[in-house]
């Protein structure tokens, strides 16, 4: 049964599909938008079609790029030989933010989920491996999530990578820095206890 | 507890010692121990969805409870929500995850349905292993979850490959298969440790409630474990067979806690009453081995077990039940051995009489 006017409707489904936003919540959006001005409201269309047109996905790492490849593949003061293995463009913005790497970077576009119908082949791990010898990269770091689908998808990759010859890394799980031990939960400082570090006396 | 199963509103002060809970079939007796193992296992000892606890009309349940341990008191509470995701806090703090919530508050829940523990298949008793380690230790929440996770994204990859065995599809079950290796391997060995404790205790129990001396066994043996390389090993042997029937044959999600009385099954061979105390002593000598490791005994809760069991059983069972707080539902009359602190009755959703009114002494 149709409760809104068709394009009313419409504009709730479409928000309905975007991530993260329920039935509820597509509502609620589409009546703020309804209640925009006609300007306020353009300017938001304006943007995405913007986005759609311009970015695309820089076709060395498949970061979203605004040319052929990325900022980061473009800025020559990065060590080529060293990549970072990420599921999404926003895992590389993470880690981009920490400002300790200074290497390339390489999306995957998700992890591993039979479930889901994700497997290896709709993964760009061929890319990937691809990219091993025409770059001359010596060092892979696996910066997959750490939850059961992105450690088998690090793990997939290791297997791949390490008959290879080149050193292939993972990121430490371990506790928030300036955080209390007692407010960690067990599973993270168990992880912590297993990885831990000898010190330099 | 507001609009949890039938109660629209409800608050209720138990004694520190036994409750008896009257009221006729239907009345809400059993739901109000539900609401009590909610704020414990964040489930329904019924096996029900979460979405059936909340009352019919409303959107969310919300379970409160104050609890002593420790010497501290503790606000807990839990938030159902109808088709979504269920939410708790700890003194009024949010948990980041609902789960953390589990071993601020631990029940033993004896229920009617229990000989399900001895008579039904193996689903049950691999059920009790779990949820008593978990009481014993909330992280075996995380270990249990992870293998369940694993084995569905495992399943799936198999129904996906159709029978075939593609190099792809080998090398993407390689590693399915070692992270269900490590992750089962971590289950069994934690039902492997509690057997060494429970499987003792179980044998004492069944003397007190059956009042003989029986040779009791709970056996907790994977096949697997005895293959060469452990769970990789079975699996690894086992992939054909998986790949044929889309399915994961073999690990923890298949075991067996087998029960034999004088050396025979439970299941097949021991009468209706054997089967009966031993469900029963199942329960207590978990109870017990909580209470022992963790330091505070469970919260016990006999939900209307006394209408299954002969006289004599009732009161063994309650001559040998511990000491502590204990709730305990009848729709008939309390066995004689039972003297309640306390004595609520439930009329159609509603518990007489109401708690008294909360003033500081």
């Amino acid at each position: 049964m149709a409760v809104y006017a068709a394009p009313v409707q419409e504009l709730i489904d479409e928000l309905g599909r975007l991530p993260g936003v329920g039935p509820k919540s597509a509502q609620r959006i589409a009546f703020h938008l309804l209640k925009l001005s006609r300007e306020d409201a353009l300017r938001l269309a304006k943007a995405v079609v913007e986005a759609k047109d311009r970015v695309a996905w820089c076709t060395r790492c498949f970061n979203v790029a605004e040319g052929e490849l990325c900022g980061i593949c473009t800025d020559d003061r990065r060590d080529a030989t060293v990549v970072c293995v990420v599921e999404e463009p926003r895992d590389l913005v993470a880690v981009e933010k920490t400002q300790e790497f200074r290497g390339r970077y390489h999306v995957l576009g998700g992890a591993m989920s039979p479930i889901e119908g994700i497997g290896p082949e709709h993964l760009r791990v061929k890319e990937l491996l691809a990219r091993i010898d025409a770059e001359e990269i010596t060092e892979v770091i696996l910066c997959t999530n750490p939850n059961i689908e992105g450690e088998t998808t690090a793990m997939y990759l290791a297997r791949l990578l390490k008959p290879l010859g080149l050193r292939v890394t993972r990121i430490a799980s371990g506790l928030p820095v300036g955080g209390d031990l007692e407010y960690a939960d067990e599973l993270t400082l168990g992880r912590a206890l297993e990885g831990r570090r000898e010190l330099e006396g | 507890m507001t609009d949890f199963r039938g109660y629209a509103e409800a608050d209720v002060t138990f004694a520190p010692g036994l409750t008896a809970v009257l009221g006729a079939n239907g009345q809400g007796k059993t739901n109000l121990l539900e609401a009590v193992a909610y704020l414990a296992t964040l489930g329904s000892f019924r096996g029900a969805p979460p979405d059936a606890l909340i009352r019919d009309g409303a959107d969310r349940a919300v379970v409160r409870g104050e609890v002593e341990r420790d010497g501290r008191e503790l606000l807990l509470e839990a938030e159902l929500v109808a088709g979504g995701r269920n939410r708790a806090q700890v003194n009024r703090q949010p948990l980041r995850r609902a789960r953390d919530l589990l071993g601020a508050l631990r029940v033993t829940v004896f229920s009617p349905d229990d000989l399900a523990l001895v008579k039904a298949g193996p689903g049950e008793r691999r059920r009790f292993l779990d949820d008593t380690l978990v009481a014993l230790h909330p992280r075996n929440d995380g270990v249990r979850g992870e293998v369940d996770r694993v084995l569905r994204q495992r399943n799936a990859l198999l129904k996906q490959a159709g029978g075939r065995l593609s190099p792809e599809v080998e090398l993407t079950l390689d590693v399915w298969d070692a992270k269900l290796a490590t992750a089962g391997e971590a289950l069994a060995r934690a039902r492997t440790d509690l057997l060494a404790e429970l499987a003792p205790a179980v044998g004492v129990a069944y003397a007190e409630v059956a009042q003989r001396e029986v040779a009791v066994e709970a056996i907790y043996a994977p096949a697997w474990s005895r293959v060469d390389g452990g769970l990789a090993g079975a699996l690894a042997a086992g992939r054909p067979e998986d790949l044929r029937r889309g399915l994961s044959l073999v690990g923890p999600h298949r075991d067996e806690l087998e029960l034999r009385l004088r050396g025979l099954p439970a299941r097949t061979h021991a009468s209706q009453g054997e089967q009966r105390s031993l469900a029963l002593a199942l329960r207590l000598a978990a109870h017990r081995v909580v209470a022992v490791a963790t330091g505070t005994p469970p919260v016990l809760l006999l939900d209307d077990v006394f209408s299954e069991l002969d006289p004599g059983r009732s009161d063994a069972l309650l001559a040998h039940l511990p000491a502590g707080q204990t709730i305990l539902t009848t729709a008939g009359a309390l066995p004689p051995g039972a003297r309640p602190d306390q004595t609520l009755t439930i009329h159609d959703g509603t518990i007489v009489p109401p708690a008294p009114a909360r003033t500081k002494p």
